[in-house]
């Protein structure tokens, strides 16, 4: 699930690990009643500062996405259907809003970024 | 904030290498902090300097609340220290270490010492001597984990180990540090493994702290500026330009310092700010040295 977390990054690593979650809460991929990985794992298995994982979770609590039970672990709460709707929303928007921006430094025109786009659309057919 | 090491104006000329010339660190306690530098910076005689291993020759020095180097022998019981070079006495097998080690330190756990040896692999009967590289800084770490110490104190601990290696010391480092409060100072030049790790850095070069700050402080703020209509800055910039070039009719300005809100100085005195470049650690580490060098 973390495999594209990158320190290099400018994005601090605790935002780019409250993203990825966010946006699994939002699709479902997290249920509600399920655990987080514990810090400690988490931090051991990225080989980051569990202070980030730490302040990854809080972020997420802070918007009522999890919550933390002292001594059992973090664990994903029921979210109402219209928050995962605007969540996987800001999700869109956030990958458009790289997309668009990336294009722009290539000098890709909006009406080829368009086609380009609903080319990949049309050849994923869900 | 509390500090698990600080120092003030700490000075030592070594025999050999540069001067360790008016030093102040300060290690904020439950840090993880990087300590970036050269080879041949004086990271080394630094930690042996902090640990009372080196006396110093003036300035002062306190860890974990010690006066250093008066306080060495009570520092060294609560910290757990991996020196650059191994000190291990080749002769004796691995658990006649672990015992050995396990008698000077109180808070010593076998029962984790022995989970520890069950995760790196290393055999209780293999004699020191007979140790590769990689299960020689394995046992390293597991001496310092082992003894639950308040400090550690890791001098190039992945240096020379392959990466499956390095990849077990760090996870067992971390792991340490998820579940106990303890501060650690890990001196490096593996940029990267630093960057994942460490939420403070400090960079030294040639004897001198060119920087210390929160890794991501250091991060955000260190920026290549591309510029057109240059000779129209004319204020004085509110960030910190470490280095020039010439680029595509403009320049490109390293800066260190930076915000977001800055770009207000173009706005208001002349010169157009065409982007801001972010670099990794590793980028501005070199750019960091080549301006501190260029400027000495």
């Amino acid at each position: 699930m973390f495999d594209k977390i990158d320190p290099r990054s400018p994005t601090p690593l605790y935002a780019q690990i409250s993203t990825r979650l966010r946006v699994a809460i939002a699709a479902g991929e997290l249920l509600p009643g399920e655990a987080l990985p514990s810090v400690r794992h988490l931090a051991s298995q990225l080989r980051i500062n569990p202070a980030t994982v730490v302040q990854a979770y809080r972020a997420l609590e802070a918007e009522g996405l999890v919550s933390t039970r002292q001594g059992a672990g973090t664990f994903v709460l029921d979210v109402p259907a219209e928050r995962k709707t605007t969540e996987r929303s800001v999700e869109a928007r956030r990958l458009v809003r790289d997309m668009v921006a990336e294009a722009g430094r290539l000098g890709i025109s909006a009406t080829e970024l368009r086609d380009a786009v609903d080319h990949e659309l049309n050849g994923r057919k869900e | 904030m509390t500090f698990a090491i600080e120092t003030s104006g700490l000075q030592f000329r070594p025999g050999r290498g540069f001067e360790i010339s008016n030093l102040n660190m300060h290690v904020p306690s439950g840090a993880l902090y990087g300590f970036l530098g050269p080879n041949g910076a004086g990271k080394t005689t630094t930690i042996r300097l902090l640990l009372g291993l080196t006396p110093k020759q003036s300035g002062s020095i306190t860890v974990l609340g010690r006066s250093m180097p008066g306080g060495s022998v009570d520092v060294m019981a609560r910290t757990g220290y991996v020196p650059e070079r191994p000190h291990l006495y080749p002769t004796l097998s691995v658990d006649e270490t672990l015992r050995l080690h396990s008698a000077f330190h109180v808070r010593w756990d076998s029962a984790w010492a022995d989970e520890l040896k069950r995760q790196f692999s290393l055999v209780g009967e293999r004699r020191v001597a007979s140790l590769s590289k990689g299960e020689t800084g394995k046992l390293m770490m597991l001496l310092a984990l082992a003894q639950q110490p308040e400090l550690l104190v890791l001098d190039e601990p992945t240096d020379g180990l392959d990466p499956v290696v390095r990849r077990d010391v760090l996870e067992a480092l971390l792991g340490y540090v998820s579940s106990h409060s303890a501060t650690v100072l890990i001196s490096s030049h593996l940029v990267h493994e630093l960057e994942r790790i460490c939420d403070w850095i400090a960079v030294m070069d040639r004897g001198r702290m060119v920087a210390e700050l929160p890794m991501q402080e250091f991060k955000d703020g260190i920026k290549r500026l591309v510029i057109a209509d240059v000779a129209r800055t004319t204020k004085e910039p509110p960030f910190t330009v470490l280095a020039r070039k010439q680029s595509n009719g403009g320049e490109q300005w390293l800066v260190r310092g930076w915000t977001n809100g800055m770009r207000d100085y173009f706005a208001h005195s002349g010169g157009t700010l065409r982007e801001v470049i972010d670099l990794d650690l590793e980028e501005g580490f070199v750019e960091l040295l080549r301006s501190f060098r260029g400027a000495a």
